[in-house]
């Protein structure tokens, strides 16, 4: 073993204590061909692949769970290769990040509107594995609506095309196969690693936004009339250009915030109509930019005592559960409570879109969250607070967004890839859709 | 554990000047915090603890990963305990860095050599132009205003003699009381620090402290942010300021003649100065007074501190070339107020000033 196996299990998520004798291999590939090297390695010793990014994610898929395997990290494959301003697109190397790739798009004026919290390390490889947004989805979508073309290659070394058409691969049965399921990029997206090594990813750019905007903040009385006035935002398909909501801050971090809480930007002209249905306060540019500061770095703020945990993400509030966010927000922070886990900060993207796993679009906010860990609580009994999340918002109608709960809820996701690793083959991330995944994933908190 | 509230959220990985040189997880702040927090699971495995040993010493400690963690994570300090952890636990395995050590505990300096020729070496070089130069050394029972504390590279290296040159013309022009540490000096501690041996360090600092007191002086001078980290935060020296030679003649110079430009310059700030010390504006202040036009540039190091030059001077080497290609020095000059600096700008062949060379070509230092 090398220090350079152990630090591949580096992440963000709370999964992050593996066994790392199973890491049979680390490869930092630069090139389509040194990934196939990789790979062909990983199946002389039939050792699982696992793929990992810049490691931002918090379902801990870039772990690859506890089986023998080689990880592949994309970090040294993060080269921008082509831009075409005239029709829109970027083709990346999948390591690049929505910050590097926007510091070479600005001076030309283009942009590339996919903009997740973690924009400064998670790469669109990731990004797309996960089908992350951030506070663009409102306007431009999540990952998969962003993305143009893919490049990947599957367990035994053959390449695919996927697009929004279908694929090509350079093995005409495998193609055929594919495109008769019904594969597109809409399949990669979600698929969290499981059905090969993305090598490049051709994004749309669209021009730097030229309109006036301003910005406001919005305090709400309650959790209901946060998410009541989030609906209205969505049925008036309001012009929301930045909005990210601060739901609850525990007071080691609430500073003078005032939450529930929406930080806004929108069209000028859409001032007046906002004001019909909330109570905004403008604020200038100064204001403005600390509050976006101040909610980016939220997540990764501490309390004074103890350590703060990212047990669960991506409660998708939407539809009732949206109209009603006190019933459930009460209830979540019962459980957690029952739990010894006190709740840290909650926050997230409104309004804002995701995918559910048949692929039709959610439109609400996306929240996150953070509580402080308990002492004296072993790891299964996190894990274990992590599934009892899972049924509560199943009975509440809170959708969790695919990107983090794959293996829970999402049965018909979970059942594509499988279908799609049938003709794919397996070998990549296959504790994911392991009978064992809950298990496996207990182990590693 | 400040280690334990790292997130491993990743923002400190692209910043990391040796994760952008090497593109491998365990060079980078987080790949170092997430093998602390898992030691308990490969501490028992003898080489993976020798390889981690070794990683804490190829780092430039620039503290660009503390500056963006948001998580209240002082990963400086974590590193600065860790290297004292590491020595004091296998001593063998940093037997290179002895020679240093014993350097610096016989003679006082960094490179080995007799203490009395602190002074001689640039002394020699500039009698000639500045013949009351040598006046200027302190000797006990001199006093001044002012001490000036050159530190071990100003005082040995050749490549630091132009710097030395403006530093005293424009001492001398602008009729500066001031006292030279000269042989007196010994060095500030700073590399025994950075590899958190404080005993040596504080050594060092007690002499230091003890001369520049009897010197009488209200100020104590320095163009070396490692040395003047030392004299501000680790010599306790009550009622006596240290400043940079920046801050200094940015207080003397109300206003300053403008400086003939004929190069594009590019600023680099050096990460002592500006990150660890807080010290960006008096540069700018002082440049712009000169009326230089400059661009700035990313605040990423140039591979010259935390004793990498020493512990892996291939990494330092990829540092700089990086830094210049990145922001195409090959035709600019670099505009810098850092001693080990400009030893890594000149040693990629880049051409640097530092800016009291261009204060003092301002006031006429030359003539």
């Amino acid at each position: 073993m090398k220090l350079r196996d152990i630090a591949m299990g580096a992440n963000a998520s709370m999964y992050y204590r593996l066994d790392f004798k199973k890491i049979r291999g680390v490869y930092y590939p630069r090139n389509e061909t040194e990934v196939l090297d990789a790979i062909a390695f990983a199946r002389e010793h039939n050792y699982d692949v696992t793929p990992k990014g810049g490691g931002s994610g918090l379902s801990g898929a870039c772990t690859g769970g506890n089986r023998h395997r080689v990880m592949l990290s994309s970090l040294q494959m993060a080269e921008i290769l082509t831009i075409s301003k005239d029709q829109g697109y970027v083709d990346v190397q999948p390591g690049a990040t929505p910050d590097e790739i926007n510091a070479l798009l600005e001076p030309m004026g283009m942009k590339f509107y996919v903009a997740p919290s973690s924009r400064d390390i998670a790469t669109v490889g990731g990004i797309l594995s996960t089908d992350g947004g951030g506070n663009d989805t409102w306007e431009s979508g999540t990952m998969r609506d962003n993305t143009l073309r893919v490049r990947m290659l599957t367990y035994d070394g053959r390449q695919l095309i996927v697009d929004w058409d279908g694929v090509r691969s350079n093995d005409p049965e495998l193609e055929e196969k594919l495109n008769k399921r019904g594969m597109t990029i809409h399949d990669v997206a979600s698929s969290h690693g499981t059905l090969g090594f993305i090598t490049e990813v051709r994004v749309a750019i669209k021009p730097l936004s030229t309109e006036s905007v301003a910005s406001a903040l919005a305090e709400f009385e309650d959790y209901d009339a946060l998410g009541q006035a989030i609906v209205q935002m969505i049925e008036r398909k309001s012009p929301i250009r930045y909005g990210e909501a601060i739901v609850m801050a525990h007071p080691d971090v609430r500073e003078d915030l005032n939450p529930p809480l929406l930080i806004l930007e929108f069209v000028e002209d859409y001032e007046e109509e906002l004001k019909e249905f909330i109570d905004i306060r403008k604020l200038d540019a100064d204001e403005v930019e600390r509050m976006k500061d101040v909610r980016i770095k939220l997540p990764k703020r501490n309390p004074k005592e103890g350590n703060q945990v990212a047990l669960f993400e991506g409660y998708g509030f939407h539809g009732d559960s949206l109209r009603n966010m006190q019933r459930s927000l009460d209830e979540i922070d019962s459980l957690l409570i029952r739990r010894d886990l006190t709740p840290f900060a909650k926050y997230g993207h409104a309004p804002s879109k995701w995918y559910l796993g048949n692929n039709s679009p959610a439109y609400g906010l996306v929240m996150h969250s953070r509580e402080i860990r308990p002492e004296g609580k072993s790891g299964e009994q996190i894990f274990g607070t992590v599934l009892d999340i899972v049924e509560k918002c199943e009975e509440l109608g809170v959708t969790p967004k695919p990107e983090h709960k794959w293996p829970f809820s999402d049965k018909v996701k979970k059942s594509r890839m499988e279908e799609l690793r049938e003709a794919l083959g397996v070998g990549f991330n296959t504790f994911i859709l392991g009978n064992d995944c809950d298990s496996v994933l207990s182990s590693m908190v | 554990m400040s280690y334990d509230k790292c997130v491993r959220c990743g923002s400190c990985v692209k910043f990391c000047p040796l994760f952008d040189a090497v593109g491998e997880e365990q060079f980078s702040p987080r790949g170092k915090m997430y093998m602390l927090q898992v030691m308990d699971q490969i501490e028992e495995d003898e080489e993976l603890a020798k390889e981690f040993r070794r990683v804490l010493f190829q780092c430039s400690l620039c503290g660009r990963c503390t500056d963006v963690c948001s998580s209240d994570v002082d990963l400086l300090r974590v590193w600065h305990e860790q290297r004292a952890k590491a020595i004091e636990t296998a001593p063998e395995e940093f037997a290179h860095l002895d020679a240093l050590r014993d350097a610096l505990a016989n003679v006082a300096n960094i490179y080995g050599l007799d203490p009395e020729d602190r002074a001689i070496y640039w002394l020699d070089e500039l009698e000639e132009e500045m013949p009351d130069l040598s006046d200027h050394l302190y000797e006990k029972g001199k006093t001044a205003d002012n001490m000036i504390f050159l530190g071990c590279l100003m005082s040995f290296r050749a490549s630091q003699l132009d710097v030395l040159r403006s530093l005293f013309t424009t001492l001398e022009k602008e009729g500066v009381d001031y006292l030279i540490m000269g042989a007196e000096e010994f060095c500030c501690g700073h590399p025994l620090y950075l590899m958190g041996d404080e005993k040596g360090a504080e050594e060092l600092r007690q002499h230091n402290k003890s001369v520049i007191q009897d010197s009488r002086a209200n100020q104590v001078v320095t163009c070396c942010p490692g040395c003047l980290i030392q004299l501000s935060q680790h010599h306790n020296l009550e009622d006596i300021e240290p400043l940079h030679h920046t801050q200094y003649f940015d207080r003397l110079f109300g206003s300053a003649p403008k400086y003939e430009q004929k190069e594009d310059f590019a600023y680099h700030d050096p990460c002592e100065l500006h990150r660890i010390l807080g010290i960006k504006t008096e540069p700018r202040s002082l440049l712009k007074k000169l009326g230089v036009e400059y661009r700035e540039m990313d605040l990423s190091c140039c591979g010259g501190g935390g004793l990498l030059r020493m512990t892996d001077p291939d990494l330092s080497d990829k540092i700089i070339q990086l830094r210049a290609a990145r922001e195409r020095l090959a035709a600019s000059t670099v505009i810098t107020a850092c001693p080990s600096c400009r030893e890594q700008l000149l040693g990629n062949g880049n051409k640097t000033k530092d800016i009291v060379e261009l204060l003092s070509d301002a006031i006429g230092g030359s003539e």
